[in-house]
């Protein structure tokens, strides 16, 4: 029954039973694999390569979201006028020491735990899953918890602080949000982060780790020279991902403004490029604008993902290198 | 790394030192959960006061009464549910459907189209997003749940690849013969692969749902209050007719946002946890 409207679909005219009977088995198979995907297909087209088209031509205008009528292509003004707003350099800037205070941290503190994990611990798959517990709790809920660590006059943060430090008042949402909104962020991805290190830790076959103890290797020289280049791999994946999460930040400061100050405009450490983009869009309503920035984070995520794959050849371990090695 | 040929002494301070930092961390990581869970057991006179007091006086279990009974939490919370079971459902048929095609069939274009679909795992969803916006927008679309329907039919980049994985695995025979009993193609996808990928169904509706429910950014967007999803809703404290915030009522309302996550969570834990490592994605 659903074989025959499958069929159908590709097979112009009314007459399929007998067009079908004449289809070659490679060309039926075919019109299936294409009949399988067409929801995904289309909607590749429609969801995703349409807007991006739409979205790159309104880049090119002065829309604003009311003025279709009167509307007019302004060439690459958009784009020009990014270079002119101080604040896109300054939210870039923001952006980066984002990435800089968090990629380090996470991966460091995953790896880690990762690593520990990794041995013969009790407990492994409680541990597992208590750090990935995080992960599933939605950010909003999430940042209403941290709140009462992390508020100003009566947060427990500044409170345990004040023990050394009487009166402490650090404003980790406000003044301090870069490293408050790192402390949210690790907390909710290191979870996720130890996963796959560890998935990859255990992909280390016993037998190299073996042999360099037999060669008279310590525990820091197998980390050293056996353990971190074949997680290279790992690492670089996550660091890919991670790369491209920290560009695109978005919710993070802006729950964290929404919930924490009431105010909807981040504090100013924390307000990222996609902030500056967002607010571009939705409260100024410059879509043109707000487009052009969209544009340019894109080309500047590609780019700067094509930075880190053309490092690769430094730092990591690729099993033709070395002929011998235990990776499969 | 084993410590074995490292003596006994260093041996025993490796895992005192390894076991201590998992404690530490499983404390740390519990203690925002903790806080909040006090919290919602507070009455607003005490929570974010001076001196600071960690333990509600007398617990309020008046508070989680109110929830129900003095905020609208259970119509969004009814509401989001609804859509989060419609968008799991629609995005499991799709993603499964794109990506057994993807793992059982080489046909022209396949690989092309399969490498377009690895290629979007990469790209920013906020790249994306915004222009959807705007193109919704457009289509007067905006302040209906179209958008969360019609992207769930389009399934999703991740889980047509979790899908096809597994899939790929599958042996070869079980299809053929199948084929030879004159099953035809869906035939095979829906009582042969779908009955024996259980667990990767659970996982992807368990993500795709978890998706709706956690969800800011799109109810944001896209709905006015009046339609708005808990995400959106819990951002905010709920307020009395009065219009002053309930604030520990609120936190009591984020307790029962997530816990239902949580008891999920820890009954499919196995099966998520292979999805993160499968898949690369994070919750």
């Amino acid at each position: 029954m659903a074989e025959i409207t499958f069929v159908k679909k590709g097979v112009t005219g009314g007459t399929e039973q007998r067009q079908k009977s004449s289809l070659t088995r490679s060309q039926r198979r075919t019109l299936t694999f294409y009949a399988f995907i067409t929801p995904w297909l289309l909607g590749f087209i429609f969801l995703g390569l349409f807007p991006l088209i739409v979205g790159f031509l309104t880049s090119l205008t002065n829309y604003d979201g009311l003025n279709l009528a009167t509307v007019k292509f302004i060439g690459l003004d958009n784009y020009t006028r990014a270079f002119e707003d101080p604040d896109v350099g300054f939210s870039l800037v923001r952006t980066l020491l984002w990435g800089l205070l968090n990629l380090p941290c996470w991966l460091v503190i995953s790896f880690t735990l990762a690593m520990i994990l990794n041995q013969e611990v009790k407990g492994r798959g409680f541990f597992r899953v208590i750090f990935y517990l995080p992960s599933i709790i939605p950010l909003v809920a999430a940042i209403n918890a941290w709140r009462i660590i992390l508020e100003k006059n009566y947060g427990m943060l500044n409170y345990l602080i004040s023990f050394w430090r009487p009166n402490t008042a650090i404003g980790w949402m406000s003044d301090y949000a870069l490293p408050g909104m790192t402390l949210i962020a690790v907390w909710g991805g290191l979870g996720g982060g130890m996963i796959i290190f560890l998935a990859g830790l255990q992909n280390i076959p016993d037998e190299l780790v073996e042999a360099a103890k037999i060669d008279g290797a310590n525990g820091i020289q197998v980390f050293r020279h056996i353990t971190l280049p074949l997680m290279t791999p790992v690492i670089f994946f996550q660091l890919v991902l991670g790369l491209i999460g920290a560009f695109q930040q978005l919710n993070l400061p802006l729950i964290l403004s929404t919930v924490g100050l009431s105010t909807g405009v981040p504090p100013r450490p924390i307000y990222l490029y996609m902030i500056h983009t967002y607010r571009q869009i939705f409260t100024h309503g410059r879509y043109g604008y707000g487009t052009a920035l969209l544009w340019m984070l894109f080309v500047g995520t590609i780019a700067l993902t094509a930075i880190v794959f053309w490092s690769q050849k430094f730092w990591v371990y690729s099993s033709e290198a070395t002929t011998e090695g235990g990776r499969s | 790394m084993n410590w074995q040929r490292e003596g006994y002494l260093s041996k025993r301070f490796g895992r005192f030192t390894g076991y201590t930092i998992l404690i530490a961390t499983t404390i740390m990581l519990a203690l925002p959960v903790f806080f909040l869970l006090v919290a919602s057991f507070k009455q607003d006179s005490e929570y974010m006061t001076y001196p600071i007091q960690i333990l509600a006086k007398v617990p309020q279990w008046s508070n989680y009464k109110a929830v129900f009974t003095m905020t609208p939490f259970v119509k969004i919370a009814t509401r989001t549910g609804l859509l989060g079971i419609s968008v799991a459902v629609l995005t499991t048929i799709s993603s499964s459907l794109a990506g057994y095609a993807f793992a059982r069939y080489r046909v022209p274009g396949s690989s092309r189209l399969f490498s377009i679909v690895i290629a979007l795992l990469i790209v920013p969803g906020i790249v994306i997003l915004i222009p959807q916006f705007v193109l919704f927008a457009r289509l007067k679309l905006t302040n209906t749940y179209w958008p969360w329907i019609l992207g769930a039919i389009v399934g999703n980049p991740y889980y047509i690849f979790f899908f096809r994985q597994f899939f790929l695995n599958f042996p070869k025979e079980l299809e053929e013969a199948a084929e030879v009993d004159g099953c035809g193609p869906f035939r095979i996808y829906w009582q042969i692969f779908m009955p024996n990928a259980k667990p990767v169904i659970a996982t992807v509706m368990i993500f795709a749902f978890n998706g709706v429910w956690a969800d800011y950014l799109m109810p944001l967007i896209y709905l006015s209050a009046n339609k708005t999803l808990l995400g959106v809703a819990m951002a905010t404290a709920f307020r009395n007719p009065n219009g002053n915030d309930l604030k520990t009522i609120s936190m009591a309302a984020n307790v029962i946002y997530v816990l239902p996550l949580i008891v999920v969570f820890f009954f499919a834990q196995k099966h998520i946890l292979k999805g993160v490592v499968t898949t690369g994605l994070k919750g």
